[in-house]
């Protein structure tokens, strides 16, 4: 069965990185569990499916990954997405609170990890995030990271 | 010769308060496989139990990838692991896992010439591994087919290196969780 990963990286069951990547059950299953646990968890902590679909789809665009944009962008026209829900999936700035904060963080920590510092997570309490929801963004925004960098890793496997 | 780089660890601080035992609710305290009577759960634990289903099958996964037996050399996870804590700046991951690739392979070599700035001291695998760890954890990411050629010809197979994409990938989320909701300091 072919999974997010798979579609992310272009791997279809005839691919010799399918099977090799199948050397791993538990990378498999742990990826999708993952996935799942960031993207449609069964306690959202009050941060939308759509929210985070939209925020995945920000990030994958500023990995330069037009395969994971594409997948989000579907996904996200499932979910009855805003106007202002839109415009954190297209990566505009200009947002009403919290959603600003969020993409403002979002942006920061995907791009430049290394710049983040105490009042990063200070602006997202200010924005009225619980700390639930600051771990949670966290958890979303590091995976989304996460998945852009296998995805190419196996996109360049198949490459070479 | 160089000077070995002596790295002692360091105490991690959260910038929000943890998760406290006595106030955890049973997914949370299954999360973390603790009892409430547990008295020691690390800060870093207790801070990303907030979310405890995303704690919970992150750790999962985590372990799998930097523990699993066979396939590519625990060392060379760790310096995957190393690679993409310099460029993410996560300074704490960054030591453990320095400390921890010198214990495995009894030698403070590698993770000297990386401290001091000078790749070109390594090896022509660690060299390999390092570089590939360092360009793929650009955002975007900058490598290329290049980096997995060079793989292949210091003798990786695709399982190894599938087990280094992902060494290396989940210390691109590791890094963003240690370092931005928290800071190191010195022991």
């Amino acid at each position: 069965m072919i999974d997010a990963m798979d579609k992310a990286a272009g791997l279809s069951p005839d691919d010799a990185l399918f099977a090799a990547r199948r050397f791993r059950p538990e990378f498999v299953r742990g990826a999708e569990e993952c996935r799942l646990s960031v993207l449609h968890p069964a306690n959202d902590q009050g941060l939308a499916p759509n929210l985070r679909v939209a925020l995945a789809r920000r990030m994958a665009a500023l990995n330069a990954d037009p395969v994971l944009v594409a997948e989000y962008d579907v996904q996200l026209d499932q979910l009855d997405p805003t106007e202002q829900l839109l415009a954190v999936a297209q990566g505009e700035t200009a947002l009403e609170e919290p959603l600003a904060t969020i993409a403002r963080h979002a942006d920061l920590v995907t791009m430049t990890p290394k710049k983040a510092e105490a009042s990063d997570i200070a602006l997202l309490a200010q924005a009225g995030l619980s700390n639930p929801q600051i771990v949670a963004l966290s958890e979303l925004i590091a995976f989304v990271n996460f998945q852009t960098r296998v995805a190419t890793g196996l996109r360049l496997m198949r490459s070479a | 010769m160089i000077s070995s780089v002596r790295l002692k660890p360091l105490n991690w601080q959260p910038y929000i308060a943890p998760v406290k035992l006595s106030e955890a609710t049973p997914e949370q305290l299954e999360a973390m496989k603790v009892t409430p009577s547990a008295k020691k759960v690390s800060e870093y634990v207790r801070t990303l139990a907030h979310d405890p289903e995303s704690y919970l099958a992150r750790t999962v996964l985590f372990n799998a990838i930097m523990y699993v037996e066979g396939g590519l050399a625990r060392p060379d996870r760790e310096l995957g692991a190393l690679g993409a804590s310099i460029v993410n700046g996560c300074k704490f991951c960054a030591v453990v896992h320095a400390r921890r690739h010198a214990e495995l392979t009894k030698s403070d070599q590698v993770v000297t010439a990386l401290y001091l700035d000078k790749p070109e001291a390594l090896g022509q695998r660690d060299a390999a591994i390092y570089s590939f760890a360092r360009r793929l954890s650009a955002a975007p990411s900058e490598a290329t087919a290049d980096d997995i050629a060079a793989l292949r010809s210091v003798g990786m197979d695709d399982r190894e290196i599938i087990d280094l994409i992902h060494a290396i990938s989940i210390f691109g989320w590791a890094n963003r969780l240690m370092h931005v909701l928290g800071h190191a300091e010195s022991g």
